[in-house]
């Protein structure tokens, strides 16, 4: 699985120029198993990601993440076990697998998503 | 993404576990562990939970009936046998340190035995024999030797039902310990392996099912590749993918987390060299 998903990522972050913008780092780092692995856990909208059976956590779109501002997602992200200490979502920032910048990358690409 | 050693994995190690810190024996943590279960997957019996993913996936499932047996079984299973009846030079064999030969014993390991007061695991046993008669110890973490002799020794209990105890003081500790690591956040991802495997089992992540604690001391060695897949040498593969410096092969850890789901397996049918998919 790893290795597919090392491949997608990489087709991922070469598609990501022009259709998405600051968000395509984003999605490179969504989909990295070395970085975010976020498609590990949650689905995205078909075009928006590679499709795959992941629901641990919930399928994220743009219906889902309304009212989650970017300060809200830089909180979870750093550090989801703040809001929901027995959560299996890896605390980003705190455990820094993730830096700011990277960080803020990501939060383009959720607000990007349809 | 990867830890360099163990210290630094363990310094990361949280002081507050997924489970309330309870009092509770092994039989109360099994109960509490079998009713979360039973309610998560209302529908699948602690047996059928032991097919691992498999239990959740009809694809998988129908992929694993189609290897049956799992290709590469019989040989490793005859190359275990190989190694269990030779011959040391002073004319004793692995055969001869077990009751019977070693027939039907895997189903009581991992053991705690008070005369070296450690948790003893089969492989523990093996090389103590080996230590016994003067042999070179063979390699917990290597499948074409302890593999193989484990894939024999498994078969030789097929059928029989896991009969683990932790009934003495020092078991009982033990146990608690492989519960405790269990719950524990361990590595850079902060996963526990109860955040995956009891609070998420039947979830994909990825492409996989999760499989549940609840049978996953049934059906191993798995057969991947044609290899034989321990049960230690698995939970490696999920500690590293915790962005934790796995536990050594052979080591302590890994045989309290063992009997801890040993345990959990308790009076389910032993089904050794099941397959499983390339990874
Ligand atoms: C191992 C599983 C896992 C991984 C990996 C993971 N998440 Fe999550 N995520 C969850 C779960 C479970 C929740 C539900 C909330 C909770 O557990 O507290 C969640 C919640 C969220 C939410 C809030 C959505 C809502 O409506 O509740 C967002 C946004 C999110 N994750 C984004 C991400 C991003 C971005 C990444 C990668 C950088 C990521 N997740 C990686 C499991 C995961
Ligand atoms: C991030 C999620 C995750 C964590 C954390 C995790 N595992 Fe796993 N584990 C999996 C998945 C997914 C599989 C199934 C792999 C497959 O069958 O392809 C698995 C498989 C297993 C299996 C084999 C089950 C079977 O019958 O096939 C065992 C045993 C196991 N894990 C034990 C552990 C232990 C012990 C820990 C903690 C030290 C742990 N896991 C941590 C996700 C995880």
């Amino acid at each position: 699985m790893r290795r597919r998903l090392r491949i997608l990522a990489a087709a991922a972050a070469l598609a990501a120029g022009s259709a998405w913008g600051q968000a395509g780092e984003g999605r490179a780092l969504f989909i990295d198993p070395g970085k975010g692995n976020c498609i590990a856990c949650h689905q995205v909208p078909a075009g928006a990601g590679p499709a795959v059976r992941a629901d641990v956590g919930p399928r994220l779109d743009a219906a889902r993440l309304k009212g989650w501002d970017r300060a809200r997602l830089r909180d979870l992200l750093r550090d989801p076990t703040r809001a929901n200490p027995d959560t299996v979502m890896p605390p980003y920032g705190r455990h820094r697998l993730l830096d700011d910048r990277e960080i803020e990358r990501l939060i383009d690409f959720l607000h990007a998503l349809p | 993404m990867r830890f360099p050693d163990r210290r630094a994995a363990l310094s990361l190690l949280l002081a507050f576990s997924l489970a309330p810190a309870f009092a509770a024996g092994p039989e109360e943590v099994r109960a509490s562990i079998l009713a979360q279960s039973r309610e998560r997957h209302p529908a699948l019996s602690p047996q059928d939970l032991a097919a691992g993913a498999a239990a959740f996936d009809a694809g998988r499932r129908a992929q694993a009936e189609l290897n049956r047996p799992a290709p590469g079984a019989a040989e490793a299973v005859e190359a275990g046998r190989k190694i269990w009846t030779r011959k040391f030079p002073n004319g004793r064999s692995l055969a001869g340190c077990f009751p019977n030969g070693g027939r039907r014993i895997a189903a009581a390991y991992p053991q705690y035995d008070p005369r070296v007061k450690r948790l003893v695991t089969l492989e523990t046993a093996i090389n103590q024999c080996l230590t016994t008669h003067g042999q070179p110890l063979m390699d917990a973490g290597d499948p074409a030797t302890m593999g193989t002799v484990l894939a024999y020794l498994r078969s030789l209990a097929d059928g029989r039902k896991v009969a683990v105890r932790a009934t003495s003081a020092p078991a009982r500790e033990r146990f608690e310990e492989g519960r405790r690591l269990y719950f524990t956040r361990m590595g850079q991802q902060n996963y526990a392996c109860a955040s995956c495997h009891a609070n998420h089992s039947g979830q994909y992540f990825g492409d996989t099912a999760i499989p549940s604690p609840v049978g996953a001391a049934v059906q191993w060695p798995h057969l991947r590749d044609g290899r034989p897949v321990t049960l230690q040498m698995r939970v490696r593969e999920c500690l590293d993918r915790m962005g934790a410096a796995p536990f050594p092969a052979g080591s302590d850890e890994l045989a309290h987390l063992e009997f801890f789901l040993a345990y959990l397996s308790n009076g389910l049918t032993i089904r050794a060299n099941a397959w499983r998919p390339p990874s």
